[in-house]
């Protein structure tokens, strides 16, 4: 079955059959992790770097943000089994408009705080596609891993 | 005929804006306008009026009860808020089945893009002098109403303009303006005046992709910043993804930082949650 993530979402699944999928990734991220020997895989997509921009929003939304977001979207996967240092980690995303000023990039500091929480928790990153100027699509097989990745203007290809 | 000259009639023969919404805009400028007389203008249009009870009964407008008639409807709706009504009822025809399939957007993405932008533009309003909400909301809505019109010559021509994107390293629409002859900003810019939409509005439309848009007309700058932003945030993106010019040092003049734009953003996506009804009308 087809699992859609939204914007500031996150889903995780251990079902053979189920594909996560998160379309038109921005300056946005998608996390994508899975275990191989639980078969457990999850997906967040996040919008913003840091939940202290506004606390009641991450109340209510808390995969919006990064900091808020990474942490229970592996505790998600570890009730299913999944342990961290199997985990098959990848992170796409991290576009941003041509600006020469640098106001508009929110990209590139949600591509510094996945690096950084992950350098702090001694997660090793196994694939990236960030930054440039394309909106991507990502999707992940539960049943064997394989992560799909849609660039405008680089096309489809596996990750 | 060349490209461009096959472009030009076609704008020629754009399909008019619902009369309707000119008539009640005029209208509702007066403040003691009745609302047997709005009534009397709305109804001739069946769409306009079966919507107007639609929105009015969705989130987004947050009325405390259903109403189910139009003369109800009238008596509890603020003017500002029946004037967004009316106009996002008049837009959403021309947004309608594979309206941005050129740019390879899913059906009804376009649609969501301009809502979302209306109501992006709705909310820098607050950080913005001297415009109102309702020119905002009605520029943010029609930004990209070129792309309708543009969409199947862009088709033809994709290849070409991806490949210029990719090697130029250009943004979309220049490479639009390069292979086309005009940009889908200059033919919506085109559209709303021959649709007879003031100015200032016409202007936001035609000048949203320009790099310096933050430094011209304070509404342009909304309309060019609100679509930046939402583009940021993947809502409505086709193929031609980020590859968006802007200079955000035009920003300064506003006092708007990074901050203010990540609170907006997260707070288009709270609008949006209760806007849901309006993607299907």
């Amino acid at each position: 079955m087809k699992i859609i993530v939204g914007i500031s979402d996150m889903k995780v699944s251990n079902k053979p059959d189920d594909v996560l999928i998160t379309y038109s990734l921005g300056s946005c991220i998608g996390v994508v992790i899975w275990d191989p020997v639980a078969k457990v895989g999850g997906m967040l997509h996040y919008m913003l770097p840091d939940s202290s921009l506004d606390k009641d929003k991450a109340e209510a939304k808390p995969f919006m943000f990064a900091d808020t977001g990474i942490p229970r979207l592996f505790k998600e996967t570890y009730k299913f089994g999944a342990l961290k240092n199997r985990l098959i980690v990848k992170v796409v995303g991290g576009s941003q408009i041509m600006d020469s000023a640098g106001i508009f990039n929110i990209g590139k500091r949600n591509q510094a705080v996945v690096r950084k929480m992950f350098w702090k928790n001694q997660i090793m990153l196994a694939k990236e596609d960030v930054g440039g100027t394309g909106n991507r699509t990502v999707s992940l097989e539960i049943g064997t891993g394989v992560t799909h990745l849609k660039v405008s203007g680089r096309g489809e290809f596996e990750l | 005929m060349s490209r461009l000259d096959e472009i030009l009639s076609l704008v020629k023969h754009v399909p008019p804006f619902p009369k309707v919404a000119q008539r009640v805009s005029e209208m509702l400028n007066d403040p003691e306008v009745s609302a047997a007389a709005l009534a009397e203008v709305i109804q001739y249009d069946q769409v306009i009026t079966a919507n107007v009870l639609k929105i009015c009964n969705a989130a987004y407008f947050g009325l405390s009860r259903k109403v189910s008639s139009l003369d109800e409807a009238l008596v509890i709706v603020g003017n500002d808020t029946l004037k967004d009504i009316i106009i996002t009822s008049s837009s959403a025809r021309f947004y309608k089945g594979a309206a941005g399939e050129g740019y390879k957007l899913d059906q009804g993405e376009l649609w969501k893009h301009s809502i979302a932008v209306g109501i992006m533009a709705k909310e820098l309003v607050k950080y913005v002098k001297d415009v109102e909400s309702g020119s905002a909301y009605t520029a943010g809505l029609l930004h990209d109403i070129g792309k309708r019109f543009l969409s199947s010559f862009v088709a033809d021509d994709f290849k070409k303009i991806m490949m210029k994107v990719v090697q130029d390293n250009c943004s979309f629409v220049e490479a639009e303006k390069e292979l086309l002859g005009a940009s889908h900003a200059e033919l919506g810019g085109m559209i709303m005046s021959q649709w007879d939409f003031p100015k200032e509005i016409e202007l936001a439309v035609l000048q949203h992709h320009d790099p310096d848009a933050l430094e011209k007309d304070p509404l342009t700058a909304i309309v060019a910043l609100a679509n930046a932003l939402v583009i940021s945030m993947g809502i409505g993106v086709g193929a031609d993804g980020l590859s968006v010019k802007m200079q955000g040092g035009g920003l300064k003049r506003f006092g708007i930082t990074s901050m203010h734009l990540e609170l907006c953003m997260a707070n288009l996506l709270m609008e949006l949650d209760r806007a849901q009804e309006l993607f299907h009308i």
